[in-house]
Formats: C-alpha cells, sequence, structure tokens
C-alpha cells in the first residue's frame, strides 16, 4: 500500500512540475495564442467605457501590429479593401474604437503554427463578433501571420478566409 | 433444542442516500464514469450538438432550434445532393448549415430563381420562397460541393452559399 501512496505521489509531483515547467515556459504556439487572446480582449469593451478608455485601447492595438503590417479584408458586406502598414491600420483602428458603441470578440477554434525559424507563426481561427445590443453576431474566418520582433509576437498580416468559394 | 437468531441485521440505508448514490455506490460511480465516456465520446466523434441560428435555412429551420450533426454520416459513402449538412470555419464551433445541390465535378447555375445542374433544371420541393437569383454558371472541382440556403428570397449577395471542399463538411444534420 505504500509502494502505491509513493507512486501516487510521484506522478502528482511529476504533473505538478510539469504544469509549472508550461506556466513559466510556455510553447511558442500557447504563446502565440495567448497573444491572441489578448487581442480580442482589448477588442472587446462595453459601451459605458470613457472617451479615454477608447483612445487608450486604440493605441494598445496599434502595437499587436508589425510596422509593415497588411490587413487585406474581403467580405461580401464590405467589398475588398487592404490597409497597408501601421499608419493605416491606426487611422482604422481609431475610427472603429470612436464609432462602435460596444463591442465582444473571440476567437475561436484558434491553431497556431509555428514556422521552422521559431520566429514566424500562422494562426487561423473564427471571429466571432457582436456589435451593440445585437442578438444576432458575425463570424467570419480569419488568418494571421505573425513574427516574433524584439521579443514580441506581431502580427504582419492579417486576412479574411472564404469559407465558401 | 432453541434456535435463535441475534445476528444483527444489516441497518437499511436512509431513503434519501438510495435516491442520491443508490443502494450500491460503486457501482452508482461505474454507471456515471461509464454515462460521461459516453457522452463524451458521442459527442467528440459521432453527434455533436448545434443550434441554428440565422435565417438562410428559412423556412426547413429557424433560429432556435436543437439539432445534431452525424459526424459519421458520410463514412461510407460521399454527400448527397439535398442532403442539409454543416460546414465547419476554423473549427467546429460554429458552422454554416447549408444544403448541398452541386457535387463534384458539376455545374450549378441559377437562372430566374430556378436551379440549374449541368444545365437541367433541379427539382427543389423544399424551396418555399419566390426567387429571382440569376448567377453563374459555377464549376464544381473533383474536391467540391456546392452549398445553398433554403432560403433564397434574399437577394443573392447576401446569402452565404458557394462551393465547400470536401474536408469542410462536419457532417449531415439529423433531424
Amino acid at each position: 500500500m505504500k509502494i502505491v501512496i509513493r507512486l501516487f505521489l510521484l506522478v502528482a509531483v511529476v504533473a505538478l512540475g510539469w504544469w509549472l515547467w508550461t506556466v513559466c515556459f510556455p510553447s511558442p504556439e500557447k504563446a502565440v495564442l495567448k497573444r491572441m487572446q489578448s487581442l480580442a480582449e482589448l477588442l472587446t469593451f462595453k459601451s459605458d467605457i470613457t472617451p479615454i478608455g477608447r483612445a487608450s485601447r486604440a493605441s494598445d492595438f496599434i502595437s499587436y501590429f508589425s510596422v509593415d503590417t497588411e490587413i487585406v479584408v474581403n467580405v461580401p458586406e464590405l467589398g475588398a479593401h487592404t490597409f497597408s502598414g501601421r499608419d493605416e491600420v491606426r487611422e482604422a483602428g481609431n475610427g472603429g474604437f470612436a464609432t462602435v458603441p460596444s463591442l465582444a470578440v473571440s476567437f475561436l477554434d484558434a491553431t497556431a503554427k509555428i514556422g521552422p525559424d521559431k520566429q514566424t507563426a500562422d494562426v487561423s481561427c473564427t471571429l466571432k463578433a457582436t456589435v451593440g445590443n445585437d442578438k444576432d453576431f458575425g463570424v467570419q474566418e480569419l488568418r494571421f501571420k505573425l513574427k516574433k520582433i524584439e521579443g514580441t509576437w506581431q502580427i504582419t498580416r492579417a486576412e479574411t478566409v472564404k469559407t465558401l468559394k | 433444542m432453541s434456535v435463535s437468531n441475534d445476528m444483527e441485521q444489516p441497518s437499511k440505508p436512509h431513503w434519501f442516500r438510495v435516491v442520491l448514490i443508490g443502494r450500491r455506490p460503486e457501482f452508482t460511480a461505474l454507471r456515471i464514469v461509464v454515462l460521461v465516456v459516453v457522452c463524451v465520446v458521442l459527442r467528440e466523434y459521432v453527434l455533436l450538438p448545434i443550434r441554428v441560428q440565422g435565417i438562410s435555412m428559412l423556412p426547413t429551420y429557424h433560429t432556435g432550434q436543437i439539432n445534431c450533426v452525424n459526424r459519421l454520416a458520410y463514412l461510407r459513402h460521399e454527400p448527397q445532393r439535398g442532403d442539409v449538412v454543416s460546414v465547419r470555419l476554423a473549427g467546429d464551433s460554429i458552422m454554416l448549415m447549408k444544403r448541398i445541390i452541386g457535387l463534384p465535378g458539376e455545374s450549378v447555375a441559377f437562372h430566374k430563381g430556378k436551379t440549374y445542374i449541368n444545365g437541367e433544371l433541379l427539382d427543389e420541393p423544399y424551396l418555399k420562397n419566390s426567387c429571382d437569383w440569376e448567377a453563374g454558371p459555377f464549376e464544381c472541382a473533383t474536391n467540391e460541393y456546392y452549398v445553398v440556403g433554403d432560403n433564397r428570397s434574399m437577394p443573392f449577395v447576401l446569402h452565404t452559399k458557394g462551393r465547400a471542399e470536401r474536408e469542410r463538411i462536419v457532417g449531415k444534420v439529423l433531424l
């Protein structure tokens, strides 16, 4: 019986150690997905947010993108449009944060593939967005390319994916 | 010779305990484990529960309806024309619910609201709303199915439809 208890304790200690290791030193995949999760949280705000809060979020929003970033949007409702560089993204972000009453964003089914150099990553996910008090929500499949720049994962390209061709 | 039965009878468990964990708790625990495993396996590999949202499958399916997707429906045969299927996006958290009208290699066109497959009129008894769509032809590749909703009263550009790759079709809607 003693052996069983000792074995059980050993397994528990190993499991705890493994968990602590993954928390302290997350894999690149986890780091990238965590970054995307924090972007979704940044894009989620309620209608009672102050103008300063909106401006602060808009400022933080741009830090997720690289200087040469490119965002390609091609959806039937909005048509095709490309935002090139941080300035265009900043402008669009400022406009969005200033005009949208409230927003709830989540990236569902997000998966990350790390490149062989461990410095780039491809992320695919489904965007679920609810604007204002709408009961309906919008969904859009997205694909991101990220690059590790000065120790931070930044989005170098984001594009909408046509689920149905 | 007298025989006395002074052995203690096992005390009868309290009725509340019987209701809560049964007369034999070890079997109850086993049943719970088996039930959880069966539910998880069913959920992951066989039947995917869904809640319908949106108007594109009206009048066949309404917003709020609960249904299931049979993931095993296409193990033995490929999707058929007329099947209502779920098409995944990045994953299966949110999916599109559509009807297959075009099979791989076929050409799909809409003319005066009617559907034509390889130039031949397709009979669609499930359509209840009038339609004026004028589009196509759309050619399906060898691994693509043309899917569309039943609510063709919507303007063509606002209706989500098109060619879905086979690997995106998660399964057939059960009911």
